[in-house]
């Protein structure tokens, strides 16, 4: 309705200064998308298609036609299709457990953690720590079992540590789905003389259709623009294409062909994320998260389910628990798997010689993450809740960084920002810029969402009241999407802790990162840092959402508190 | 020239929710909109209050031309049909957000914040938060925050329409008291009529984006000017005749063959065809000859009064038989003939 528009404009007409003031505002912020999105992604396509001042399409046919590009893109899709397949499966387990299971209190809070921990892990801990456990020299394979020159790397391990790392996704979708459709459903069939299965079968199982599809799509996607687990775990044999775009620009200095390889990517990341809109889209919506559960009874299983359920839960908790002991026993012994003498030798090496990396990414996680928390809740507004003209494009716009596999962003911002008129490389401006880009839009997202539940005549309320647009921001709108912020820079904090696939290109000799320095370590088989270094990571990551949790419960109202920040 | 709304729709082109309306309301006056659903009887409220810039026309507080103000400077109270209370507020601070806007001393914020809850029977509960009211609650915090403000003009958007029937009775009539007591030109929206003969001391009713008819309760329903209206508040039996005879203060009407003399003011030519308002209270049960023959053909027996509807001629007439202890009820079957009243009735001419 156009009137609406009018309406809004309407509502309150603030001074003229006022409204010089947000369009000023407003031409910033384009001119920032403008420059952070679209120009890089504009010189990636160049890049990849222009040889001397000419669109020639020779080097894309020689890239695609090579049998090298083609394994890695193979291989890439087998191994998210698998990933995919397995983290659904896996993330549906947890997801009925929690919910239909009747676990205990205790019991549903430790799966939560244990879900969580992935989450918020660089993206290689499952992956080092796979290594500790199965690798030449690992726990299981060298120590348990005796196995000598075990071959860890390949397919098996990389497809079994992405899993791993990304299954709580599959897990996050699938349980406020559950939670939602009320267990009276699967009651009624059981009435009708169903068994408890037949009642899963032909009840909740077509009810959660649309969300197993979208926790599948999810995860193929994670598992497509990973990164940093195949560079740990494939080994030579196994190439894939984010992988081998790094290795054609760090190794060759080869920019054109790893520009190409990124975009290959974008090949099944689009057809993914069309599927996500076309197929899935308003189908998955989940109404309101949880309050169903609380009303209906959540011991809808058999006994028999039931115990399958909570032992294959326990034995993948068991796993995880496992996984990052192992990670905290190899950062406090000697040399893993040779001297096992307790020291704190490898912390000390991490505030000694790994001190800069740690000082600078704290630094540009610190800055990044109130300018990304603000620039979430900005657009997220813009987008959500006024006329603007072009809030669409905007939208689309703000979630690009964010949709695109990270090695493709990566690579973009390298060539974009590599020679004047934008040069920024070796700066810190770059790697927070890249940062507050990719991962604000979950902070977009999630004030679009608040905005969503908030009447408008909330606004209307205010404005009837004598309040101006700007007050009725202060003072109605902003407490309520509070949250929004604080999920905004929570998951830019960790992101900016633990992300590496699009930085990776953008590091140098004066900006360094944590998660640069563990890989490092890992190729230089210095496995002590490197352990000591996520361990490190995972506690500062631990402690500052902690944080962040409180101050949102100290700040807003206890009607309106969410648990927002963690995913 | 009076107030319009036009809206754009995406497939239906330019639709007219309010057309030309034209409204005076005195001070100190409760008006009510009343209609059915779509009527534009909201689009007006909020073209009122400034929420929707009206495609033509103006809109006058006294003598201001307020038409160009936006809503945050029209000086208004406004009362929601979901509340629209903040609900990271307490119910203090929610009744004293607007004059916190306004930016009053702290003293004076405190005594009138607790004046408003007092006048709503809050008093003591502002340190409560939202979420932990009742609905009717709730709905008291919603009308102390719009009357804290002292506005020019009280708007009401079906503000009972939440709450359930008992309460509803109740709360009409505590905003009724109050809109008396604090004598704020009051406009009023809903589609219950029983609501809005209650509370205004003016009925405005809305058919189609227009005005049908404004006036008092006992005006419209004794006297309503349309088919419309006389339907709309309250049931009516619609008995089509042609007139017959005419004197001055009298009308002769054949209903189906039978002569019925009504005592009446307006004035009609013998042989035009009229509808008559004939309200089923009016209709009594008599001896034969003496009216409208017809076969009850369903009765309900409500205690206080008894519902009967009548088969006559081929036309059905609702009938209320008021107090049936003292006269005696009639089964479902039986012959009866139904007295039509002598006066009190609404004519209504037919066109063509």
């Amino acid at each position: 309705m156009p009137a609406d528009a009018a309406a809004a404009r309407s509502l309150g007409s603030g001074p003229r200064l006022g409204r010089l003031a947000s369009t000023a505002g407003l031409a910033v912020l384009w001119l920032l998308l403008l420059v952070f999105v679209i120009y890089p992604l504009v010189m990636l396509l160049l890049r990849a298609f222009e040889t001397d001042g000419h669109v020639r399409l020779a080097p894309l046919i020689a890239t695609i036609t090579n049998s090298n590009t083609l394994r890695a893109l193979r291989n890439s899709l087998e191994l998210a299709l698998l990933v995919g397949v397995a983290g659904t499966l896996i993330g549906l387990m947890f997801a009925l457990a929690a919910e239909r299971a009747n676990l205990g209190r205790r019991a549903a809070k430790l799966i939560d953690l244990a879900t969580l921990l992935p989450l918020i892990s660089p993206p290689f801990t499952t992956s080092i720590a796979f290594v500790f456990s199965f690798g030449p020299r690992g726990l299981i394979t060298y120590d348990l079992l005796g196995l000598k020159n075990v071959q860890v790397y390949g397919l098996t391990s990389t497809f079994a540590a992405e899993t791993i790392t990304y299954f709580p996704i599959a897990y996050l979708a699938l349980r406020p789905m559950l939670a939602s459709i009320s267990s009276s459903f699967e009651e009624a069939s059981f009435s009708l003389g169903g068994s408890r299965w037949h009642a899963f079968r032909t009840v909740t199982l077509p009810l959660i259709r649309p969300a197993l599809a979208n926790a599948f799509l999810l995860l193929f996607g994670f598992s497509l623009a990973d990164f940093a687990t195949p560079l740990i775990l494939s080994g030579s044999d196994f190439s894939v294409l984010p992988t081998e775009a790094y290795l054609q620009i760090t190794g060759m200095f080869d920019l054109q062909g790893g520009a190409i390889l990124s975009l290959l990517l974008l090949v099944p990341a689009g057809l993914v994320y069309y599927a996500q809109e076309r197929f899935i889209g308003d189908r998955s919506y989940v109404t309101v998260t949880g309050k169903a559960a609380t009303a209906s009874r959540r011991d809808t299983v058999s006994m028999t389910a039931r115990i399958l359920l909570i032992f294959g839960c326990v034995a993948m908790t068991v796993l995880i628990v496992y996984f990052y002991l192992l990670l905290f026993y190899a950062s406090i012994v000697m040399a893993f798997g040779a001297n096992s003498t307790l020291t704190l030798e490898h912390y000390h090496v991490i505030f000694t010689e790994g001190l800069p990396a740690i000082e600078d990414t704290l630094i540009i996680a610190l800055i990044g993450m109130p300018l990304g928390g603000l620039y979430g809740i900005i657009v997220g507004y813009l987008v959500g809740r006024t006329r603007i003209r072009g809030r669409r494009a905007m939208e689309v716009i703000s979630m690009l960084n964010y949709a695109l596999p990270g090695t493709i962003v990566g690579i973009a911002y390298l060539l974009a920002f590599n020679d004047k008129p934008l040069e920024l490389t070796g700066t810190a401006t770059i790697l927070i810029a890249c940062y507050v880009f990719r991962y604000s839009p979950t902070g977009i997202r999630t004030t679009i969402a608040l905005l969503q539940q908030i009447d408008r005549s909330m606004e209307e309320a205010s404005a009837s009241l004598g309040a101006s647009n700007l007050t009725t921001f202060r003072r109605v709108m902003l407490p309520l999407i509070l949250p929004a912020f604080f999920a905004g820079l929570g998951v830019v904090f960790i992101r900016s802790m633990t992300a590496i696939s699009a930085t990776i290109f953008l590091v140098s000799i004066n900006w360094t990162l944590i998660t640069v320095k563990i890989l490092e370590n890992m190729t230089e088989v210095a496995l002590g840092p490197a352990a000591a270094f996520s361990v490190f990571v995972i506690a500062v990551v631990l402690v500052v959402t902690s944080l962040l949790n409180l101050a949102l419960k100290r700040l807003t109202a206890p009607t309106l508190r969410v648990d927002s920040i963690g995913a | 020239m009076g107030l319009s709304a036009v809206f754009h729709h995406e497939r239906r082109g330019d639709v007219t929710a309010v057309e030309a309306l034209d409204l005076d309301i005195q001070p100190g006056e409760f008006l009510t909109l009343l209609g059915p659903s779509g009527c534009g009887k909201t689009t007006t409220l909020r073209m009122i209050a400034g929420f929707q810039p009206p495609s033509a026309g103006r809109i006058l507080f006294g003598a201001e031309d307020v038409t160009d103000l936006a809503a945050n400077q029209r000086d208004i109270g406004f009362v929601f049909q979901n509340y629209a209370l903040f609900p990271h507020l307490s119910v203090f601070e929610n009744v004293a957000y607007g004059l916190r806007v306004k930016r009053r001393n702290a003293a004076e914020i405190g005594a009138r914040v607790a004046e408003g809850l007092l006048q709503v029977g809050l008093q003591g509960m502002g340190d409560r938060m939202i979420a932990e009211l009742s609905g009717g609650q709730q709905q008291r915090v919603a009308l102390a925050r719009a009357i804290a403000v002292k506005p020019r003009v009280l708007l009401f958007d079906e503000p009972l329409s939440n709450l359930d029937a008992q309460l509803r009775v109740q709360m009409r009539t505590e905003i009724a008291r109050l809109q008396a007591e604090l004598a704020i030109t009051t406009i009023y929206v809903t589609h219950d009529q029983e609501e809005a003969m209650a509370v205004s001391h003016r009925i405005a009713i809305m058919q189609g984006g227009r005005i049908a008819q404004v006036g008092t309760a006992e005006d419209l329903y004794q006297r309503p000017a349309s088919h419309f209206v006389a339907g709309f508040l309250g049931s009516t039996n619609m008995v089509r005749a042609t007139v017959a005879g005419a004197e001055s203060g009298a009308v002769i009407l054949d209903v189906a063959g039978f002569r019925w003399q009504l005592a009446t003011a307006q004035e009609f030519a013998v042989g035009q065809t009229v509808e008559a308002v004939v309200r089923p209270e009016s209709l009594a049960f008599a001896a034969a000859g003496h009216g409208l023959d017809g076969v009850v053909e369903s009765r309900v027996y409500l205690g206080a009064k008894a519902e009967y509807v009548v088969r006559c001629n081929g036309q059905t007439m609702q009938v209320v038989q008021a107090n049936p202890v003292s006269g005696r009820l009639y089964a479902v079957g039986e012959a009866v003939c139904l007295q039509l009243p002598p006066a009190g009735v609404q004519l209504l001419r037919i066109d063509g």
